[in-house]
């Protein structure tokens, strides 16, 4: 019946290729236009939060650490709820990540608390014991690039209609203008710190009022904003 | 017999003969662990029927010849034989096919497959069971189910003896410090949504407040001070709590934990996180119990 196909090696390819398209068309496509719009609530990342992001990037964190949580029992005994696609979807990229070094940190702003991270990243194994995470002090020392990350907002708020406020425009002024309130969101973590032997929390508020966030102050405020 | 099907048996020999001195000089249990008595077997039956396969094909190479109808199409003098398809991948072709038609207009329809439906069921069987199977544990067993909770999800913040890190989080060898029970008097307290409800700020102060304190902090043993006689209207003359009315001040117990895991807790020290459905009602019995044993 088909034999005639066999002769024409165009048609043939053409028509394979045309049934398993259909296929993935029809199984693939509605399922994932579905899951991966935003849940209900979910909000883009501050600026702020941002700049942490950039710096948990920058340091690698993804090479330990994973932000995706599998509907296992065992999993979700241990991180909290598994995680839904619909949750990345501001997120660019997302971090999943593949290697579990260090445990997941998808929620872990739900059982972690500022304090608590910056004894932590200050030196790891005193919080933990056994730890093998390095310590990751020049977080301290480094400023985090909050103009970058305010350009990334405006950025995909143009390019992918990510919601965020009409505040967001192009260009030096509007940036200028939304800086104190990054510096304010800066100052609202730091309240929460209590000072190592790195940085006071005096010397970090210091640090803020002249316009200057340390990376460790982003990272923290990106990791309370995974939850 | 021809040199190649000599070949083939001297290199199934060869493969026999190298997983033998492997294993043996792995110095790996054969006869008496089941799963490798069977991993061995299964490598010397493949090397046997690799042996016997070659030896049959290499054979019937040597005598077959080309027969049957030749079919009219050809391509560049290259014909094809009109040969039914062999019985097997027939009857498997047919019944996939028979399958996919059930699978794609039934089975996926009628019992449409969800991983995130597999997990619910997993974890209300396993929680159900859980349930079940420590409903009247004893108290060895909460001990340890505690201590392994513990170790996991309150260790990383309250350090692994529960000693809260030197000031870093509660510490639990004792109930409270006087500076935290000063705090609370002089702030009052609402987080934790017992049944008494919000406790007003400033309910002692000055010398009264500070020897409630001292008595609070030393473990709330012997007979409480005059001054506690405010408080007893809602902790119990005791410092108990009135059997969960409102916070126990001598010790973790149940309602305790239970109210501190649910809403969370900011003090002088720093905020605890709600941890709010993570643990089932045996499992916080556990963590009370656990906790209770760190204050000896």
């Amino acid at each position: 019946m088909f034999h005639w196909l066999e002769k024409n090696p165009f048609f043939f390819v053409s028509g394979v290729a045309l049934v398993i398209s259909f296929a993935g068309l029809i199984e693939i496509v509605p399922n994932f236009a579905e899951a991966a719009r935003p849940i209900a609530d979910l909000k883009p990342r501050t600026v702020l939060q941002l700049a942490g992001k950039e710096v948990y990037m920058k340091d690698n964190c993804i090479a330990c650490h994973s932000q995706l949580i599998r509907p296992f029992k065992a999993e979700t005994d241990r991180y909290g709820e598994y995680s839904l696609s619909g949750e990345y979807a501001y997120d660019r990229p997302f971090l999943w990540g593949s290697k579990r070094t260090g445990p997941d940190l998808h929620r872990v702003g739900r059982y972690r608390t500022t304090d608590w991270h910056e004894n932590h990243m200050w030196n790891p194994p005193a919080i933990v014991p056994g730890s093998i995470m390095p310590a990751y002090r020049h977080m301290w020392k480094n400023t985090a690039d909050i103009e970058t990350a305010y350009a990334e907002a405006v950025t995909v708020k143009n390019a992918f209609h990510t919601p965020y406020g009409p505040e967001f425009k192009k260009g030096k002024d509007a940036w200028e203008k939304h800086k104190p309130k990054v510096l304010e969101d800066a100052k609202k973590i730091v309240a929460d710190m209590k000072g190592t032997e790195g940085m006071s929390k005096e010397e970090l508020m210091k640090q803020i009022d002249e316009g200057k966030v340390p990376e460790i102050v982003a990272l923290i405020a990106y990791l309370n904003s995974l939850k | 017999m021809n040199s190649i099907q000599i070949k083939a048996l001297g290199f199934a020999a060869i493969l026999i003969i190298a997983t033998i001195v492997v294993v043996t000089k792995m110095n790996i249990d054969v006869i008496h662990d089941s799963v490798n008595a069977i991993t061995i077997g299964g490598a010397i039956a493949i090397a046997t029927l690799t042996a016997a396969v070659a030896f049959k094909y290499i054979g019937q190479m040597k005598t077959d010849t080309a027969s049957g109808e030749l079919s009219e199409d050809n391509w560049d003098g290259i014909g094809e034989y009109k040969n039914e398809l062999p019985s097997g991948w027939a009857y498997t072709f047919l019944a996939v096919f028979l399958w996919s038609m059930w699978y794609g207009l039934i089975g996926y329809p009628v019992w449409s497959y969800s991983q995130i439906g597999e997990y619910n069921e997993e974890v209300k069987a396993y929680q159900k069971k859980f349930e079940e199977v420590h409903k009247n544990a004893d108290k060895e067993t909460l001990q340890q189910m505690g201590e392994s909770i513990f170790l996991v999800q309150c260790a990383p913040c309250h350090g692994n003896t529960g000693d809260g890190l030197s000031g870093k989080a509660q510490d639990f060898t004792k109930r409270m410090t006087k500076a935290q029970v000063l705090a609370v008097i002089k702030n009052g307290q609402n987080q934790l949504g017992y049944p008494m409800g919000a406790m007003p700020p400033g309910m002692a102060s000055g010398e009264a407040a500070e020897k409630v304190a001292e008595w609070i902090a030393n473990g709330a043993k012997g007979t409480p001070p005059a001054e506690f006689a405010v408080c007893a209207s809602c902790h119990g003359a005791d410092g108990k709590g009135n059997n969960g009315m409102a916070p126990n001040l001598t010790t973790y117990d149940l309602p305790l934990v239970q109210h501190v895991l649910e809403h969370g807790k900011k003090g002088i020290i720093g905020t605890m996180p709600a941890f709010k459905g993570r643990f089932t009602p045996v499992q916080e019995k556990a963590l009370a119990t656990y906790i209770q044993s760190l204050a000896n």
